[in-house]
């Protein structure tokens, strides 16, 4: 990006007037600051002793209807994933623009969109990030984009100011303050924003230059309570190595089959952290994200569904960075199912008031998609065990706890079940034309062995550290 | 728009619930009252029956041979749990034959006809099979290989002529789980799979990607083929243990490998007919309507020719499901064209009348009355009881366990998988008995007759005959007197 003098340089703003954690005051109830309430503290306490007591008394028993409870839910799970998938296949899955579609509505006066980039310690993406803002098709008058940096990350900072930005682009500073979270900076980025739309980018993303014009066509050709469009993430280093393959796999069908899915089934759809373009009002009278929950995406979906308001799929791609090693990757994930945790238990605070809100089959959507998957990962590695136990040693006590109707239930999720999941990400990758991946889809099971690790390290930490924000680290392609 | 929508709905519910539940129950009714010898539920009851008590044998007849289907049995099995016999029976009919007008459906919706086509076509597959006087016809299993057919074949003619990435998808799952269907099926099952790619290689940017549509298309074939032979493992101790019963009948195998080959040959006009249209049709994607038609045509073709060449072989007994699907193929290829709703029906009406000429040697004395099953077993009960208390019969193969559908007493047990030590061991001090069918069609193919050959005719080592029961021979297995009897004996002849 050139550095031309001519361009004006954005004074850097404070912000300590705006309230960043709205949401947690105004509604405490809507937020994740207190992880679990006092009712759902004495129901999860009482379900343990319960379950402890009855293990003591009737083991078998026990052992029995807890593992017949898990296979009904692994059934339910695997026709769920089928339905989803089979609803993706329909028109109303994702909307789509042409090109051709989009230069028909030309000349026109486009609305003012915000660009919210929360950024932390990431002073060697902001430049790359600059340039793919800059290269998009939008008028840049009609740009409003905030660069969302945090007050004590001097680094960032000093390279924002290092820059020269182009016209539409300001730095906000962030107040250091408790919860040091993205979707606070967010919320401050959101009260400042001067835009009819706004969306979420990460700095490593590369959106697709007509993206925000198609938003706006979505959100023009949908009806008002659409205030949601959600564009596909995707990967731009998918070759890196053996993670990046299969993320991008997971990816693939994540977000150009079953989010599609959900969105032709008029489901509650868990937002994708980035690219997510909303209706500026509607975000700011829902008092935008949680702060305290560590997928506010996902929160803020459910809070659309419930205040009735629908989410759309965008046929667009944002390109992102694939986290490329282990141990960040494991952080990144534990930090995703900590707050799915975080997110089915605030909104489980009253089942009865979500449900008359989401409607039945949203509610069911809600408990399967955010609750179930959870589940799934912490149970998953028990009923492998089980599995190869069985397999090697064929022992009396696994046959014990597997009565007919559930040995069969089992054996069919063992069998069909796992392979329905492996190859919905064959066919991910299929769509997205990266067929060099599919291979590598056979070999997920090892992919799920690390999601159940850091399912249970997540398991863990929502008790013991419930707010803490494991940060992705980005930048690594150059690197290797 | 919400008039549009409306009509959708309408035509959703006329062709997905209301024709496929009236032309399903009808179908139970005219089996139920027109065929005496209909039995709801026939083979795959004893199966299911053995499973739900949890035995070996129950495991053992699931995966243990390629002629009795297992995705029959599977299917059978929810409602053997819930429901008595013959209720369970006519209910899996019931659903079975559902799933299959749920599959024209599928098939012929690709191409934009109208519902009543669809209906129409639903009609003329459900006449075809009330009047085809074929027992094969009014199956569970047929209903069922005829729907997974239906698909497989919609699925690969839908890709040649729009080349939609679900096209692959329900060809690859259909054809898994046609192969799951039974031996017959094979070859249809492997040549839908096949097609995926091969059909691709006329358009220059699909051509590319064969390896894709191959992996897709393949893979859930490739997948329960692999599960199969694993569980043939794990339950016989013999991965191949379900093709072994074929090496036995037809002893040589490049014949076998003749009907896997057939198809293909049958089907290379179509494959060309497919890449010449792809080829024709410039930017656009798919060979359009003719290539579908095409594949649709010969696909059909193949499935009559792979009957044939099975009764050739002497495999005939599983071959009338075979011509169901096929007549079926040919019926949707008709819906699919675009004609005049009055010259669809004209000739479907014919169609249905010429396809009773084609079943016209068939036999509908397949099944046997309950009557006659009840009389074996209570004339086998009587004359062990006669000669011992302490008598034990082995009921042998699959036609044991249909056999044993409706026996409530502990005399007669299945037998599937005869190690006549293993018995004597298992059984010590207990007069044993085989009871064995005798070895005509689908009999011959039990793995009792490919371990003992001529135990029918002769018995075999330590195995005896004792009497005749129709067409059942049962043999006393021959054991030296263990110590006790020994003193037993001596005790009494010092008395």
């Amino acid at each position: 990006m050139s550095e031309t003098s001519d361009q004006k340089r954005i004074a850097v703003k404070t912000t300590d007037e705006i309230d960043p954690l709205e949401l947690s005051h105004r509604r405490p109830e809507w937020s994740a600051s207190q992880p679990l309430t006092r009712t759902q503290k004495i129901v999860t306490l009482a379900l343990l002793v319960g379950a402890a007591a009855a293990f003591v008394c009737w083991p078998l028993r026990t052992a029995q209807t807890l593992i017949a409870a898990c296979t009904a839910f692994y059934v339910v799970l695997t026709v769920y994933k089928f339905v989803v998938i089979r609803a993706s296949l329909s028109p109303a899955a994702s909307l789509r623009f042409s090109p051709s579609e989009i230069a028909a509505r030309e000349p026109r006066e486009w609305p003012v969109f915000s660009i919210l980039v929360p950024m932390y310690k990431e002073p060697e993406t902001l430049r790359q990030m600059v340039a793919s803002l800059t290269a998009m098709d939008y008028p840049a008058d009609r740009k409003d984009v905030q660069i969302l940096l945090e007050a004590d990350d001097a680094a960032t900072l000093e390279a924002a100011r290092a820059l020269t930005l182009p016209p539409g682009f300001r730095v906000t500073e962030i107040p250091p303050s408790f919860p040091r979270t993205k979707p606070k900076a967010c919320n401050i980025g959101l009260h400042l924003a001067k835009g009819e739309y706004l969306v979420i980018y990460d700095a490593e993303d590369l959106p697709e230059k007509d993206q925000l014009k198609k938003a706006v066509m979505a959100f023009e050709a949908s009806p008002a309570n659409v205030v949601c469009v959600q564009s596909r993430l995707n990967y731009y280093n998918p070759r890196q190595n053996a993670l990046t393959r299969w993320f991008t796999a997971e990816y693939s069908a994540w977000f150009d089959l079953q989010l599609p899915g959900l969105a032709a089934l008029n489901a509650v759809i868990p937002l994708g952290g980035t690219s997510n373009h909303f209706r500026t009002r509607v975000l700011q009278e829902l008092m935008g994200w949680d702060a305290y929950n560590v997928t506010e995406d996902c929160d803020l979906g459910v809070r659309l569904a419930r205040a009735g308001y629908a989410t759309r799929m965008l046929e667009t791609t944002t390109w992102e960075e694939a986290c490329s090693d282990l141990r960040f990757w494991i952080k990144q994930r534990t930090r995703w199912q900590k707050g799915y945790i975080q997110t089915w238990f605030v909104h489980m605070r009253n089942p009865v008031k979500l449900c008359r809100e989401l409607g039945f089959a949203n509610f069911l959507h809600y408990h399967l998609l955010i609750g179930g998957v959870t589940f799934s990962v912490l149970v998953n590695p028990i009923f492998w065990l089980m599995a190869a136990i069985w397999f090697v040693f064929r022992p009396e006590g696994v046959a014990m706890l597997f009565p007919g109707p559930v040995f069969a239930a089992g054996a069919v999720c063992l069998f069909v079940g796992n392979f329905v999941f492996i190859y919905v990400n064959l066919l991910g990758c299929c769509k997205r034309n990266k067929d060099d991946l599919m291979a590598w889809c056979l070999l997920t099971p090892l992919y799920w062995l690390m999601m159940s690790y850091s399912g249970w390290r997540a398991f863990v930490q929502f008790f013991r550290a419930p707010f803490v924000w494991e940060k992705t680290q980005h930048g690594l392609v150059g690197k290797s | 728009m919400e008039q549009d929508r409306k009509q959708y709905r309408l035509v959703r519910l006329l062709t997905g619930g209301v024709t496929p539940l009236v032309l399903a129950a009808a179908l139970v009714a005219f089996a139920r009252w027109h065929d005496p010898s209909w039995e709801p539920g026939a083979q795959a009851a004893g199966i299911c029956r053995e499973l739900i008590a949890g035995t070996t044998e129950g495991r053992q007849a699931l995966f243990g041979s390629c002629w009795s289907a297992p995705l029959p049995v599977l299917a059978y099995l929810p409602f053997a749990w819930l429901l008595p016999e013959p209720a369970a029976g006519c209910a899996a009919f019931f659903a079975a034959w559902l799933f299959a007008f749920w599959a024209v459906r599928e098939a012929i919706k690709a191409t934009g006809q109208s519902g009543w086509r669809i209906v129409m076509a639903q009609a003329a597959i459900a006449a075809m099979a009330a009047s085809s006087g074929s027992v094969h016809a009014l199956r569970m299993a047929t209903a069922l290989t005829a729907g997974l057919t239906l698909l497989a074949a919609a699925g690969v003619a839908d890709w040649a002529a729009y080349r939609r990435l679900r096209d692959v998808v329900v060809a690859g799952t259909a054809s898994a789980l046609l192969a799951l269907c039974g031996f017959p099926t094979f070859a249809p099952a492997a040549l839908a799979a096949l097609l995926l790619p091969l059909g691709a290689c006329g358009d220059r940017e699909t051509r590319a990607r064969a390896s894709a549509w191959l992996l897709l298309g393949a893979l859930p074939l490739a997948y329960a083929a692999g599960v199969w032979m694993l569980l043939n493992r794990l339950v016989l101790g013999d991965p191949l243990f379900f093709l072994r019963s074929l090496g036995h009948v037809v002893p040589q195998p490049w014949k076998l490998w003749f009907v896997l080959a057939l198809p293909v040959a049958v089907m290379a006009p179509a494959l060309a007919a497919t890449w010449f249209c792809d080829a024709r049709n410039g930017g656009r994607s798919g060979g359009g309507p003719t290539a579908g038609s095409a594949t649709l045509i010969a696909f059909a073709v193949s499935l009559l020719a792979c009957g044939k060449v099975l009764q050739v072989l002497g495999l005939a007994w599983g071959t009338g499901a075979l011509d169901v699907c096929a007549l079926a193929v040919l019926m949707i290829a008709l819906a699919r064209l675009s004609q005049p709703l009055y010259r669809l029906a004209a000739s479907l009406i014919l169609f249905v009348w010429l396809s009773t000429f084609w079943f016209g040697g068939a036999s509908s004395a397949g099944g046997r009355a309950p009557e006659s099953r009840e009389a074996v077993c209570q004339s086998v009960e009587a004359y062990v009881n006669a000669r011992t208390p302490y008598g034990r019969v082995f009921v042998l193969g699959y036609t044991g366990l249909d056999l044993l559908r409706g026996y409530s007493g502990e005399r007669l047990m299945a037998n599937l998988d005869l190690h006549v030590g293993a018995l004597r061991r298992a059984y010590k001090g207990q007069n044993l008995y085989v009871l064995v069918p005798r070895p005509v069609g689908a009999v011959r193919a039990e793995s009792v007759f490919w371990r003992y050959p001529g135990i029918y005719e002769r018995g075999g080592d330590r195995l005896l005959f004792a009497e005749a029961f129709g067409p059942w021979h049962l043999f006393e297995v021959v054991t030296a007197p263990t110590q006790e009897q020994l003193d037993e004996w001596k005790k009494a002849r010092e008395r």
